[in-house]
């Protein structure tokens, strides 16, 4: 056993979808599972050493234990197994989790593979119940809370604060939605005006309906390992630019917004994992030294914020940067070139992998052209659970 | 002639399938609905005393002993200090510091399945407090201001769940 600095062997996905009436949790996860392999120019799975789940929720799944039910389904028994859970950033959180497993030497190959089916398996308003069993049940849920109304009280505060309007974030949902329309994976690419998101109608103000992430079903797998080991198993590695997985953090804030007062308006758990990301990869200045990015836009605003808390605008500019273009496909820092959450879906398990997927597809150059970011060299995954109680901040980068 | 299967929703059988379609055996997909209810016995443990002195018409915080932080909601043991705190009740009164206003209801219990929408999710920070307290705040829409003055209002219910108890109203 011995350690080294992971690089990406393999990727593969599903299509996100709001529905996959064809496929339960195990299809789906086999389907990507076998896109991967294909990827990896592999016949099987025989090489792999270990095995990591990443889903968040029993209740959508219907199917605890579903970390074991995968790894039997894609025949990885009897090689060990893990299963890890973050809410949100689930998929960024087993995606760090693998990172120390190969940097510990406890292997030296690991399949990191995510699903979840939160789309019309069950009614919206079933969907928001049981979302908001990852609110605080006691003092959040049982008040009649849910996440779009605490993701929209932060909004308000910050636009109290600093002045950011709704047209800044509307610009984020028309941006992430039409640039969805470049990845064929994507669940809902849209064309939109910023009128087109203002007039949508209001569900927890001053968040609309344009405003909001998707529900969806799809499941997504990346094969980590070491660079020896990718190099004698995978065949399709040695065709392409190398990536590495150079850098990973997190951080952690309240559960309740309430109890971070007076700091209501921003996500201090981002700043804390992006400080650890970008300490460990040496970034000193991300807007320059970071090409694309994969950004939580769980809801429209919440990009603002995060561009904040992870260093690319100052506090307060997001919005007026936002708008501006900064961060759109020709600014200075392209962000949510899948589409995000917004456009390209959220079955969260796999949300986090995706958005690490879409990374590594950036820096092989092996997107769409249209949404391909010219010789991107290092991107920046972010990711978070509830109003970021978890944070997790994945940082990769092409080795020429 | 009755289906054999009673949550049966629908089959789908293809007319066709690709010439490569590697799951060409598969595609045949029947759906049925399944039906899982559940209610637990649900201890409110060490928050206990703050509902229970609702029931009085008294809103309860605690305070820590060694840095002086008041939790409202309550916390039994300060996160700052790792010390458990004392129960002091305060007035009610306090200041809304940011909101929502929700157009559909999560049907958590229900008291909020019996909510008419739009309904406001208010931010409070009560006079003697630290944090803020999320509930419901029921005032005309066009009332809401950063700073307001609200108060928490009682009812004598019955609730399904205690903290419907109370709700904040303008002051």
């Amino acid at each position: 056993m011995k350690s080294a600095t992971p690089v990406v062997a393999a990727v593969g996905s599903t299509k996100i979808a709001s529905e996959h009436r064809g496929c339960n949790i195990r299809d789906l996860m086999t389907e990507a599972v076998l896109n991967c392999l294909a990827d990896a120019g592999m016949g099987d799975l025989s090489a792999v050493e270990q095995g990591l789940a990443s889903y968040e929720s029993d209740h959508f799944n219907l199917q605890m234990t579903l970390g074991a039910v995968l790894h039997d389904t894609i025949g990885m028994i009897p090689k060990p197994n893990v299963r890890i859970e973050g809410g949100g950033a689930t998929g960024a959180l087993a995606l760090r989790t693998a990172w120390a497993y190969l940097q510990s030497g406890l292997c030296e190959s690991i399949l990191v593979y995510g699903c979840e089916k939160n789309g019309r398996g069950v009614s919206s308003r079933t969907a928001n119940q049981l979302f908001a069993l990852s609110a605080d049940v006691d003092w959040e849920m049982m008040v009649g809370g849910n996440y779009t109304g605490f993701y929209a009280a932060m909004i308000r505060a910050h636009m109290e604060q600093y002045g950011t309007r709704e047209e800044h974030f509307a610009h984020v949902a028309a941006r992430n939605r039409r640039q969805a329309g470049y990845n064929p994976i994507a669940q809902k690419p849209m064309d939109l005006t910023i009128e087109d998101v203002l007039n949508s109608r209001p569900v927890a103000e001053p968040y609309k309906l344009l405003d909001c992430s998707l529900l969806s079903d799809g499941a997504a797998c990346m094969l980590l390992s070491s660079e020896d080991w990718a190099k004698a198993h995978c065949p399709s590695f040695i065709e392409r630019p190398r990536v590495n997985f150079v850098a990973t953090g997190c951080g952690t804030d309240t559960m309740r917004l309430g109890d971070r007062y007076p700091h209501i308006s921003n996500f201090r758990a981002k700043r804390e994992a992006a400080g650890q990301a970008y300490a460990a990869a040496g970034i000193s200045d991300p807007l320059s030294q970071i090409d694309v990015a994969e950004l939580y836009d769980s809801y429209s605003g919440v990009e603002i914020q995060a561009v904040e808390d992870l260093g690319l605008a100052a506090s307060g500019q997001g919005g007026p940067a936002v708008a501006d273009g900064a961060f759109d496909l020709d600014g200075q820092l392209p962000v949510n070139t899948s589409g995000g959450l917004l456009g390209r879906g959220a079955p969260v398990g796999a949300t986090g992998i995706l958005q690490a997927i879409e990374i590594a597809q950036q820096l092989w150059g092996e997107v769409d052209p249209r949404r391909q970011v010219k010789d991107a060299k290092r991107g920046m995954t972010d990711t978070h659970a509830g109003i970021a109680s978890i944070s997790v901040v994945n940082i990769f980068e092409r080795q020429d | 002639m009755a289906d054999k299967v009673s949550s049966k929703i629908d089959i789908e059988i293809p007319e066709a399938v690709a010439d490569d379609d590697v799951w060409a055996q598969f595609r045949q997909v029947e759906r049925i609905t399944l039906e899982l209810t559940q209610s637990y016995k649900y201890s409110l443990g060490k928050y206990s005393r703050f509902f229970i002195e609702l029931e009085k018409r008294r809103f309860m915080a605690t305070g820590c002993p060694g840095c002086n932080k008041v939790y409202a909601p309550p916390r039994p043991l300060c996160a700052n200090c790792l010390a458990v705190t004392d129960w002091v009740e305060l007035s009610g009164a306090g200041e809304l510091k940011t909101w929502s206003v929700l157009h559909f209801s999560p049907g958590s219990n229900d008291d909020v399945r019996a909510l008419e929408t739009p309904y406001i999710l208010a931010y409070v920070l009560l006079d003697g407090a630290d944090t803020l307290f999320p509930h419901l705040l029921k005032a005309p829409l066009d009332q809401l201001r950063f700073g307001m003055r609200v108060r928490v209002a009682y009812n004598d219910g019955p609730v399904q769940h205690p903290i419907h108890l109370m709700h904040f109203v303008a002051d």
